[in-house]
């Protein structure tokens, strides 16, 4: 019996730690679009607004309203949040340094604040680091990873049929972060999924309201 | 999520107030509420902020049937429903194409928002500590609520309700939350002690 639950254990462990999937090297020819990698991220300066189903630790959340104005170039960010009754529940700004407008709870934390802006720039910004390695994984789909100078890994998946997908692992590769976002025939931020492992899990649902390009606007 | 329903409180609020406010005193207002049986109205929201270009706008309706029952419903661009009655408020949110319950922590601050709402339509303005009311007349009756209590601070600076004289008919509210950010809700097809079927104020579809 003993034996059995230490099974368990060692199997609900290796589900939990995802850890970074092996990447196998492709031959431009053989497969041309492998050798390039996938394109996801803004390159110019956007307004996105979403509507956002949030849920915490599994359970059903609620549904709020994100306002988000990134510009790749400087990678500043401009985000506020919202209930559906029109209350702002959290405003920030972020460019070198954040600075918090409005929040109220439960937006009042500042790990929070901190999330919430590097999620944004994980799901609109290419990352800062080199590229480590371009290929293809075992299922076939193909992938980037980069390596931000933080140490955090980051892979960009193309997947014919589900679309685009953002990974981030930490250091440790243990896995932190995943991103789903819509198929290429869409708007490829019309639909995106964020899963989240922390301390207190978290996973965002976002549909696209509305977007603009915010040609001739850069700030930093 | 404890203060999100503060903002229902005022919408409610933006609706009920001005059928009364027209009276001088609220032994008055009391004795007006007695013959509100229901009201539904439809309403328009832009939401105007900084980090907006322009305003975002949003559509619903509203429905309220004495003592206690009431339906706010966002219609678009995100589709929510709180329903109420008999001391009980759900919240309804659209999850992967169906309307699904809303279990954060904010239904429950519902309940407490709702003694008050009931307050309000028994006319017992002056019970709220809440708000301090004040009303100007012009060529539409402008009623004006300010916040006094400190943990309202940052969050609603005040609130301005425009209602038609002759009619009684709500016009506009705005809330102003700070320099840079307001709520305008524009209010159309406002009826008064019209009949309303029982089942809006069960029913999510």
């Amino acid at each position: 019996m003993k034996n059995i639950r230490l099974l368990i254990l060692t199997a609900l462990l290796l589900v939990s730690c995802r850890t970074l999937p092996t990447i196998n090297p492709v031959l431009p020819q053989a497969e041309p679009k492998a050798a390039t990698c996938p394109s996801v991220f803004l390159q110019e300066p956007y307004r996105l607004i979403h509507a956002i189903e949030f849920r915490l630790a599994g359970n059903t959340g609620g549904a709020i309203i994100g306002v988000t104005v990134a510009d790749p170039a400087t990678r500043f960010v401009s985000c506020a949040i919202m209930t559906v009754e029109g209350l702002v529940l959290f405003e920030a700004e972020a460019g070198s340094s954040l600075k918090i407008v409005r929040a109220l709870a439960p937006f009042d934390s500042p790990e929070l604040a901190e999330n919430l802006i590097e999620d944004i720039r994980l799901i609109f910004f290419a990352p800062r680091g080199n590229i480590h390695a371009k290929g293809v994984l075992p299922d076939g789909a193909a992938i980037c990873r980069w390596r931000e100078k933080s140490g955090d890994w980051i892979d960009v998946i193309a997947r014919r049929a589900e679309g685009m997908e953002i990974n981030k692992y930490s250091s440790w590769n243990n896995w932190k972060r995943r991103i789903r976002l819509s198929s290429a025939e869409e708007h490829i931020y019309r639909n995106i999924e964020l899963t989240a492992q922390e301390t207190f899990n978290y996973s965002l649902r976002m549909t696209l309201i509305e977007a603009e390009t915010l040609a001739g606007s850069s700030k930093k | 999520m404890k203060k999100i329903p503060l903002i229902l409180l005022s919408l409610l609020l933006f609706v009920l107030l001005p059928l009364y406010t027209y009276a001088d005193d609220f032994a008055q207002l009391r004795k007006d509420a007695a013959s509100i049986k229901t009201v539904q109205a439809a309403f328009v929201q832009k939401k105007i902020m900084k980090i907006l270009s322009r305003p975002l706008v949003s559509e619903g309706r509203f429905f309220y049937a004495a003592p206690d029952s009431f339906r706010w419903e966002y219609l678009k661009p995100v589709k929510s429903i709180v329903l109420s009655g008999k001391g009980e408020a759900k919240r309804y949110i659209m999850s992967q194409g169906k309307m699904v319950e809303d279990k954060s922590g904010g239904v429950q601050a519902m309940r407490i928002v709702l003694g008050e709402v009931v307050n309000w339509m028994s006319g017992k303005f002056d019970l709220n500590p809440s708000f301090q009311a004040a009303v100007t007349e012009g060529k539409n009756t402008l009623i004006t609520l300010v916040p006094v209590e400190r943990n309202m601070a940052g969050m609603i600076e005040k609130i301005e309700i425009s209602v038609v004289k002759k009619s009684m008919a709500i016009k506009s509210v705005r809330i102003i939350e700070s320099e840079n950010a307001a709520t305008i809700i524009d209010f159309s097809h406002v009826e008064i002690n019209k009949a309303v079927n029982a089942s809006v104020f069960q029913d999510v579809e």
